[in-house]
């Protein structure tokens, strides 16, 4: 058993680090501020630097490397901003892994490369109004046409959504099968006719990450788009979800680890009784808990992806990860807000913001209560 | 084109110090490392005019099996293969040192470009670029800001005392030191991260190219004594403002 990093992820890390630090943190207060997306420096540039295609194998336009980069790279950019860290998690573990896992030879030269890449932004639209945690409930339906399908419905809540290129989708194909077996998957672009975008969500946190609804009405999509086996989407949608946990979890301890961070920062600057308030041993006490918290996510969440990459079973572990870093981060965020005293509650301090960013990590991909579904389950079995 | 660049390993600045029990040089055990800052431009440079020449580019580093690490880093940045120079007690020489151990391992590869950092972050004597310089009988130009290449001449920008700027040029074979500012060193990219793993790193004993020895010798080190804060002026708003004035002209060129 080996707890050290490679030199390559430490190098990842280092390279992550100091881009977040000079180009994505300047801006993050403000494009959270004016619900900001900037898919240039969002996107483009984590394209550049390799990226978007972290985990996928190079002749598929990947960069070959490992699930623990891959968090590396989520916390890290997380760390300073949440909204771009969930930016490449959606990107890359729901729209672009269920391409990789599901996809045929062909599907994979025509979607997943240019994703990879960064040439295409991926999304996936599985949640609607009334399917959340109960995605068996789906109610968008496709209904086959010769060789293409016909799609109607909404999705809501989709990361990514308008700005995204490609979208995996599911929609219930087999009204009569039992509700998580009529289920399929589609690869669905932008600019199909049909397919539009609803509302953009007014959100409490991630601000500068669009939230959209999705809108199909009498979309046409080809055969080809089918993604998996017809009846397979409950399937693809859950070993989708698995290493989404990853890439959540990931998003989690950055934003524990930026909220610590600041937080050491001002109590080593900050006085009151005429001592800095490192000096009383209750606000080390605190920093001590908060570091733990940090330290056991972090190992929880690189031994999920650990075993992600290693071919091992890592649904429980993922979901474990989530649980965790999730209730981490939120744990961390408002006792660094509390650290901060008056001014963390102010916008002049990035610890208001991580507090607002961290909540939805206890929701989305899995809420909670899911993650223990799933957990609590294994366990009972 | 053959391309030399030397590298230092330095610690993070932001680092706490202590001074090692010898009390020649800070305690090493519990530092971050990192590439001396001012090695990233000549780092970039150096590949750039790989990319310009398509030449050879080796980089070149001396110090104890940590620093293969930052070494991969350059590698990731796009140099082609690393000399790691091992040397346990390389943070006792001195420059004359160093730059001899360099030249003794370059004077023979028949490099046409060598680029080193201005200083170093953590020992700043800004010696070894030109002692390499002067023991291969190259051209050495030193605190570069800008740099150009054609047809075997390179044209450099020099900065100098008080914001002066100086363009000299030179032929190759040629050695320079890089200044903060040079260019923009690049992020390695990901994949190129996963390429450095592949390419060749070759391990020379120190030993065997250090021939001269050190000309100074450490003799203790120690935290400087805490100088008094800053200067507090009280009393009425234009008694200090003309006090205030009176220091500015005095002590500095602001006002000059």
């Amino acid at each position: 058993m080996n707890f050290e990093l490679t030199e390559e992820q430490n190098l990842i890390r280092d390279m992550v680090r100091s881009f977040a630090e000079a180009e994505v943190a300047p801006t993050a207060d403000e494009r959270d501020e004016n619900e900001l997306f900037d898919r240039e420096l969002m996107f483009s540039r984590l394209a550049e630097l390799g990226l978007t295609g972290i985990v996928f194998p190079e002749e598929y336009g990947g960069a070959g490397a490992d699930y623990i980069s891959y968090a590396i790279a989520v916390e890290e950019l997380s760390r300073v901003c949440a909204s771009t860290g969930v930016t490449l998690s959606a990107h890359l573990s729901l729209g672009s892994n269920p391409i990789y896992l599901f996809g045929s030879e062909e599907q994979k030269k025509t979607f997943l490369t240019p994703l990879a890449q960064g040439e295409t932004m991926g999304a996936f639209g599985l949640t609607e109004p009334s399917a959340g945690s109960d995605a068996g409930g789906t109610k968008t339906y496709g209904v086959r046409d010769g060789d293409d399908w016909i799609i109607n419905g909404s999705k809501v809540f989709i990361t990514n959504g308008g700005e995204a290129d490609t979208y995996v989708i599911f929609a219930r194909t087999d009204k009569d099968a039992q509700k998580h077996h009529g289920i399929s998957a589609f690869i669905v672009e932008k600019g199909t006719p049909g397919f539009t975008f609803g509302k953009k969500e007014k959100k409490m946190g991630i601000r500068s990450s669009p939230t959209l609804e999705l809108v199909f009405e009498n979309c046409r999509i080809p055969g080809f788009n089918l993604l998996g086996e017809e009846g397979q989407g409950f399937k693809v949608a859950m070993k989708t979800l698995d290493g989404g946990r990853i890439g959540i979890a990931s998003q989690a301890l950055g934003i524990a680890q930026g909220a610590l961070d600041a937080t050491r920062a001002y109590v080593k600057e900050r006085e009151q009784f005429n001592r800095p308030l490192t000096a009383f041993q209750g606000v080390q006490f605190q920093l001590a808990d908060m570091a733990t918290q940090v330290e056991a996510a972090r190992f929880m969440v690189y031994n999920a992806a650990y075993r992600a990459s290693s071919g091992l079973a890592y649904s429980q572990e993922s979901a474990m990860a989530k649980l965790f870093a999730s209730e981490t981060a939120m744990k961390v965020t408002t006792q660094a807000v509390q650290l901060h005293g008056g001014y963390g509650y102010t916008r002049e301090f990035p610890v208001e913001r991580m507090m607002r960013d961290a909540k939805i990590t206890e929701i989305y991909e899995g809420t909670s209560e899911i993650q223990r579904v799933v957990i609590g389950a294994a366990l009972a079995r | 084109m053959k391309i030399l660049v030397c590298i230092k390993q330095v610690p993070d600045m932001e680092s706490k110090f202590k001074i090692d029990g010898d009390g020649l040089w800070y305690e090493r055990d519990e530092l971050a490392w990192r590439m001396n800052e001012y090695d990233e431009y000549g780092v970039e440079q150096a590949v750039q005019l790989k990319e310009q020449t398509g030449g050879d580019l080796t980089v070149l580093s001396i110090g104890p099996e940590r620093v293969k690490e930052t070494m991969k880093k350059a590698l990731a940045m796009g140099c082609d293969r690393g000399v790691h120079i091992s040397d346990d007690l390389c943070h006792l020489r001195d420059s004359f040192e160093i730059g001899s151990m360099i030249a003794e391992f370059a004077k023979d590869k028949g490099f046409d470009m060598i680029f080193t950092g201005m200083q170093s972050q953590d020992r700043g004597s800004a010696q070894v670029g030109v002692i390499v310089a002067e023991l291969l009988e190259m051209e050495g130009i030193t605190t570069i800001v800008g740099f150009d290449y054609h047809q075997h001449r390179i044209t450099v920008r020099r900065e100098l005392e008080g914001g002066v700027k100086a363009v000299v040029e030179a032929p190759l074979p040629a050695v320079v030191t890089c200044q903060l500012g040079l260019n923009i060193p690049r992020y390695p990219t990901l994949p190129n991260i996963m390429k450095a793993k592949k390419k060749e790193m070759v391990t020379v004993d120190g030993d065997e190219l250090n021939r001269v020895g050190s000309l100074q010798q450490p003799g203790a080190m120690s935290v400087p004594v805490k100088q008094g804060g800053g200067l507090y002026l009280d009393g009425q708003v234009e008694d200090i403002a003309e006090r205030l004035l009176a220091i500015i002209k005095e002590k500095t060129s602001v006002l000059a």
